[in-house]
């Protein structure tokens, strides 16, 4: 986590201790993002790495911050949660400069948070990071059966969805009804 | 752990889906009817025009392969058996639906069905509606024989191929399935791949084609001078070949004059030794053919272009090669060659 700055306000963040960079020093200094997620950890981030990023990558450029700028208001992003922006944090400045291999042995493994990772990941546009996420999700279902898949995918049975189905039309119609009486009750 | 895929956004199932292979998009399919127009849906809206789908006939039981541009190999999808085989092979529980049982056997569903006919109609609708395809290819052995007309009736755009295997378990032979193949106006656009067993009095006397291969093994044997003459295919292979050299000089002499115009590879392989000493005596050789083709090796094309070289009356080329167990001729018509190559 050497790019992760364990600090918990997002207005002043102290100086974060950056990521390993790649043997080439750049010739011009690079800039630096700062991000954080729910938990309000803020994340310093290399403008290379957040490149991945396409949705990061257009706020930079519509924003044109000076440094000074960046680090007094990091991107807020508010529906990650604190663990997953690290892992897409690592994994951008892993990547940072290069196309991704296509076994990369970087990429997180955390099963269990794959569906907060793949939430993520399609939100900040991370294209590569979310086909490797998808390749995950494929695999999961290799060689299982209609019924081993409902099960890992979470698929609700037909009867189940038709359930579903009723329920929601059932609250509908009293919502409507609540509605009506409600604007009856104005007209009185 | 539980991955909830029907709670992720769009493109995340989009992707997802398009990562899969044929065979675990049918078994998916089987989860519910909500992903089964899910997974329909997506292929209406991206239709993968490279992929093309084949339905398999052959004694009782019958298949649905999909061949993509990813596999070099057809993946079967989903296979129809009759229902007294179902004790004994699926993996897991049957699970018992409207019209058949289904089961989960070697990576794909199975259905087992007391009509196994009706069967194979079903897993080829249903495949060809959840990937938006028509059939392209019908591989059958004489069993199959109504499946021909039965796809041609379900679709608009005709059968590219199609394809007549043996049938190890019968003792006699197929004459009336090929007869009825060969008879028919037209079973398939492209190919032609005939491997039925037929008895060595058997004959055809019509003509077959217009479509691009015609693959006839390992017994060609009741191929006569006349058919050859009258096959319109632009390549034309045919094994246990037992066409005379005499037969071979009349068909040149044909094709000279213009004649199977549209045919730019010939391949006989002959059921006997053949003598053709002094065979270039008949032929009016001329210079070899002067091809270019970047997609193969300078050798390789020498390798082809090496031979007797005669000319057709318009001025195309072609190339024969022959020995006591065969007979090629390359016929040097550029642009239609390198469809075959």
């Amino acid at each position: 986590m050497s790019s992760t700055e364990q600090g918990t306000s997002s207005a002043a963040p102290a100086e974060p201790t950056t990521a390993p960079e790649s043997a080439a020093a750049p010739e011009v200094p690079e800039s630096f993002y700062y991000v954080h997620g729910k938990d309000k950890v803020v994340h310093k981030v290399s403008a290379g790495a957040l490149q991945h990023s396409a949705l990061i990558h257009g706020m930079i450029s519509n924003l044109g911050y000076t440094e000074e700028q960046a680090k007094a208001n990091p991107f807020p992003f508010e529906n990650i949660d604190g663990d997953i922006l690290q892992m897409v944090v690592d994994w951008c400045n892993q990547h940072k400069g290069k196309p991704t291999p296509p076994e990369d042995t970087n990429l997180p493994k955390q099963k269990e948070k794959l569906f907060d990772l793949v939430l993520a990941v399609n939100y900040l546009e991370i294209k590569e990071l979310l086909t490797y996420c998808c390749k995950q999700v494929a695999m999961m279902v290799k060689g299982k059966s209609p019924e081993e898949i409902r099960e890992i995918w979470m698929i609700p049975t037909d009867a189940e969805d038709e359930a579903a189905e009723k329920e929601a039309k059932k609250r509908a119609g009293k919502e409507a009804a609540g509605e009506t009486a409600a604007a009856a009750g104005d007209a009185k | 752990m539980p991955f909830p895929i029907l709670r992720t956004p769009f493109v995340v199932l989009s992707e997802v889906i398009s990562l899969l292979e044929p065979n675990e998009i049918v078994t998916a399919s089987f989860c519910s009817k909500k992903v089964r127009r899910l997974l329909r849906k997506q292929h209406q809206r991206r239709k993968p025009l490279e992929w093309r789908l084949y339905m398999i006939q052959q004694e009782c039981w019958g298949q649905v392969d999909i061949m993509t541009s990813r596999n070099d190999e057809p993946v079967t999808v989903l296979s129809a058996k009759h229902i007294s085989e179902a004790s004994n092979e699926s993996e897991h529980n049957l699970i018992q639906m409207n019209e058949y049982k289904r089961g989960f056997s070697l990576e794909l569903p199975v259905l087992y069905f007391e009509d196994w006919e009706t069967g194979s109609e079903m897993i080829v609708d249903y495949a060809a509606d959840l990937f938006n395809l028509d059939v392209y290819g019908l591989e059958i052995d004489r069993n199959g024989i109504w499946a021909i007309d039965w796809i041609n009736n379900r679709q608009e755009k005709m059968l590219r191929s199609l394809e007549l295997v043996e049938n190890d378990l019968y003792d006699m032979c197929g004459d009336e399935e090929l007869d009825y193949i060969l008879t028919k106006d037209t079973c398939a656009s492209e190919y032609y791949i005939l491997k039925e067993t037929v008895s060595d009095d058997y004959r055809f006397d019509g003509k077959l084609g217009p479509a691009r291969h015609l693959h006839i093994y390992p017994k060609g044997h009741w191929v006569t001078l006349d058919n050859l003459m009258n096959f319109d295919f632009i390549d034309i292979q045919v094994e246990g070949s037992t066409l005379s050299v005499p037969d071979l000089h009349t068909f040149l002499k044909h094709w000279r004059a213009g004649g199977s115009h549209r045919l730019v590879y010939l391949k006989l392989d002959f059921q006997n030794d053949t003598n053709f000493e002094n065979f270039e005596r008949e032929l009016e050789l001329v210079e070899k053919a002067n091809v270019v083709d970047d997609r193969v090796s300078e050798e390789e094309m020498a390798d082809w272009i090496d031979g007797l070289t005669i000319q057709r009356m318009d001025g195309v080329k072609a190339t024969i090669h022959l020995d006591i167990r065969y007979f090629v001729l390359i016929v040097w018509q550029s642009t239609i060659f390198q469809k075959i190559l």
